[in-house]
């Protein structure tokens, strides 16, 4: 019993010693860098208490990026939510050559999201507004992404695309999980396919729904890459979500300090809706 | 964010690692010079056009100094990973980047060498070595300036002939050729606003020469304000707009050198080291390069020129008088000329003339000195400038764009 608990030591400590080097003790340090001055690369620094901290709530350029973050991630995770999950009703029936389908939609997780976003940066810029332009239409001829009202539907556009694929494989898995006699019996009831869908897919995919839910808006409220690649924040700030931000001000900007203090606030801020998400939804799957 | 900063912090440990890796071994093939009589420099640059030429005079030290080995280190995104090695304090022997933000930030943070007093600054031209003093505080001169470049507009002279057009010497002679062009159906402009920084050449061109450096210097000193002073400027930016072709915020700097290579437009604001990548699009494209003329007065009309590569030591290296060496040999006349030959650059030093037929257009402004500094390079880099102007110029109102640049600078101001 003693030489396996070593294995497990052995094996822990580690895994543990990693997470603490590049997790843990990173955070800690920008939490304490949060309450200095420090640019980044200097000398010196000194502390200034919760000035940091002061500046960011009055910050519009922090509100602003708060704004667009929050608007691009509800929009990005009910559009991921309900595409996905009707792929994965569509890729469990019965149709024909369904792995190969289940391997294409699988495809645009694998694919590097710098590689995607430059790809649709071409897109938009020069193939959608030649068929806008075919259309005889004034704004479809024109690249949305130089738009600063429609930019952000853009990086949704993009970000659903490739967002949907991993959402897909864990709603198939849950629909595996439903016992088929389940399905005979309400059959043998005459239970129509949309009372179907309601009262059994529905309610036995509850714990793949939470997952989902939470998964997609964690990932879109992080949102960075697609960004970079697609915009750069732009035209003017208006798809500059707070992860950008938080670097661009961070590393380009010299403001080192004042951006860790953004990013433990809105450490906080993600940990809460994590929390308040999963709270609220799993009661839900009590409810059911 | 917990992600994304952990990302990056990892990331600079990662890199310090290597730092740390890459130090040790050249101390000990420093503590071997013993034995195999070489000390290896670390030559840090950040213009990966340049790369090739940088290994054409790297090769020809080396084989001149047996005893030293310079090794050229280009990576993406050069600023932003020296500022983080300057984090770690661990500044590579000599680094070659341009008259930036990030170098002035660094040079402020005294971590380059005093260079005032060497013997190599006598053949620069005062013009360069005083844009870099004003960086700092303390009037050292904390680089050699090596290689410059030059912002203008750049012209196709076949469309130019076609509507019988002349090179403009006034602004209003300016916006009577975009007229022409405009008034033939063509595209005086391309503009390439998608990419913010593609504001910053028109912007600078007209500030630079409008407004002067020294606006610049009173509002850190705080004894001037943005609004009153520089709407002029943004007004003018704004008129250019007109003349271009559509969808000016959805084109990125890629598209615009394409699209003017193909003679989509008459003229293109951007500075000289477009030139190379248009001709890449198009090698017979017969180009032309003049001074924007911001005013009607033409004497006032400066060349923006700047500082594109500068050579520095680091205070901490090891070798010394080896990194003095490398920079000596970089500065003379015929290596100064095979590399501004290649890249399409000025010189930096008297003696030496970029004599390309292109850019014959801007000898001028160079042999009388008309020159002017970057104006964006006066600006805090947290404020986003380029950004600023991005949306301002889709908005379209002069009056609170300017009053915005004055409370975006106190704020940023206010944060130090």
């Amino acid at each position: 019993m003693a030489k396996r608990r070593i294995a497990y030591y052995l094996m822990t400590i580690p895994a543990l010693f990693l997470f603490f080097a590049f997790h843990t003790f990173p955070a800690l340090q920008g939490i304490f860098y949060s309450f200095t001055n420090w640019d980044g690369f200097s000398d010196g620094y000194a502390f200034v208490g919760f000035k940091n901290f002061i500046n960011v709530f009055k910050d519009e350029n922090v509100l602003n990026s708060y704004f667009f973050t929050f608007k691009y991630a509800i929009a990005a995770t009910i559009l991921i939510n309900v595409i996905s999950l009707l792929i994965a009703l569509g890729l469990n029936a019965k149709i024909k050559a369904k792995n190969f389908f289940r391997g294409v939609y699988f495809l645009p997780n694998v694919l590097g999201v710098l590689i995607v976003g430059y790809i649709f940066n071409y897109l938009f810029s020069n193939a959608f507004t030649v068929w806008g332009a075919k259309l005889g239409s004034d704004f479809l001829s024109q690249n949305i992404l130089g738009n600063p009202d429609w930019a952000w539907v853009g990086i949704v556009i993009v970000g659903v695309w490739q967002g949907i694929a991993y959402n897909t494989i864990l709603y198939l898995a849950g629909l595996q999980t439903i016992p088929a006699d389940l399905y005979e019996a309400s059959s043998l009831d005459g239970a129509s396919k949309w009372k179907e869908f309601w009262s059994i897919t529905f309610p036995m995919l509850a714990s793949f729904f939470t997952i989902n839910m939470v998964l997609a808006m964690k990932g879109g409220l992080m949102i960075f890459d697609q960004i970079v690649a697609l915009t750069g924040g732009g035209p003017g700030r208006s798809t500059q979500s707070i992860a950008l931000l938080i670097y661009q001000g961070g590393f380009t900007g010299g403001e080192f300090a004042y951006q860790s203090a953004n990013a433990v606030i809105y450490f906080i801020v993600i940990v809460a809706i994590s929390l308040f998400q999963i709270k609220v939804l799993q009661r839900r799957e009590m409810d059911l | 964010m917990k992600k994304g900063m952990t990302t990056v912090l990892a990331g600079m440990l990662a890199i310090s690692l290597l730092g740390a890796c890459g130090n040790s071994s050249s101390d000990n093939s420093a503590n071997g010079g013993s034995s195999s009589g070489k000390v290896e420099i670390e030559f840090f640059q950040n213009k990966a056009e340049a790369k090739t030429s940088f290994d054409k005079l790297v090769a020809k030290f080396n084989e001149a100094n047996p005893n030293i080995v310079v090794k050229q280190v280009n990576p993406p995104d050069a600023e932003t990973l020296l500022k983080t090695r300057a984090a770690k304090k661990d500044i590579p022997d000599v680094v070659g980047i341009g008259a930036t933000d990030t170098f002035k930030s660094l040079a402020t943070g005294s971590l380059f060498e005093d260079l005032s007093n060497d013997p190599v600054v006598k053949n620069v031209q005062p013009a360069y070595a005083d844009m870099l003093k004003n960086y700092t505080a303390n009037s050292q001169l904390n680089g050699v300036p090596f290689a410059a470049n030059a912002n203008g507009v750049i012209y196709n002279k076949a469309m130019f002939t076609e509507v019988g057009a002349e090179v403009p010497k006034t602004w209003d002679e300016f916006i009577a050729v975009a007229e022409k062009f405009k008034a033939a159906g063509k595209n005086a402009f391309y503009l390439t606003l998608k990419d913010s920084w593609t504001t910053l050449p028109a912007f600078n061109a007209l500030s630079s020469s409008i407004v002067g450096i020294d606006f610049y210097t009173q509002r850190h000193a705080g004894s001037a304000k943005f609004t009153g002073t520089i709407n002029e400027v943004v007004q003018k930016q704004l008129q250019l707009t007109e003349y271009a072709q559509k969808d000016i915020y959805g084109k990125t700097y890629n598209d615009g050198n394409v699209a003017f290579a193909k003679g989509e437009a008459a003229m293109y604001l951007q500075g000289v080291w477009a030139i190379p990548e248009i001709q890449k699009a198009n090698p017979s494209i017969d180009l032309g390069v003049f001074v924007l003329p911001a005013t009607n007065d033409p004497s006032k009309n400066k060349l923006v020129t700047g500082v594109d590569t500068l050579l520095a030591i680091s205070k901490t290296t090891k070798h010394k008088e080896e990194a003095k060496k490398f920079i000596d040999f970089m500065m003379q006349p015929e290596n100064v000329k095979q590399y501004i030959t290649e890249q399409k650059a000025f010189p930096t030093i008297t003696g030496v003339t970029q004599d390309d037929k292109t850019v014959e257009g801007l000898k001028e402004a160079f042999t009388a000195g008309n020159l002017v500094d970057f104006s964006d390079h006066y600006i805090p880099a947290a404020m986003k400038i380029d950004t600023l102007l991005q949306e301002f110029l889709q908005k379209k109102d002069v009056d609170a764009f300017v009053s915005k640049l004055d409370t975006e600078w106190d704020k940023v101001a206010d944060r130090k």
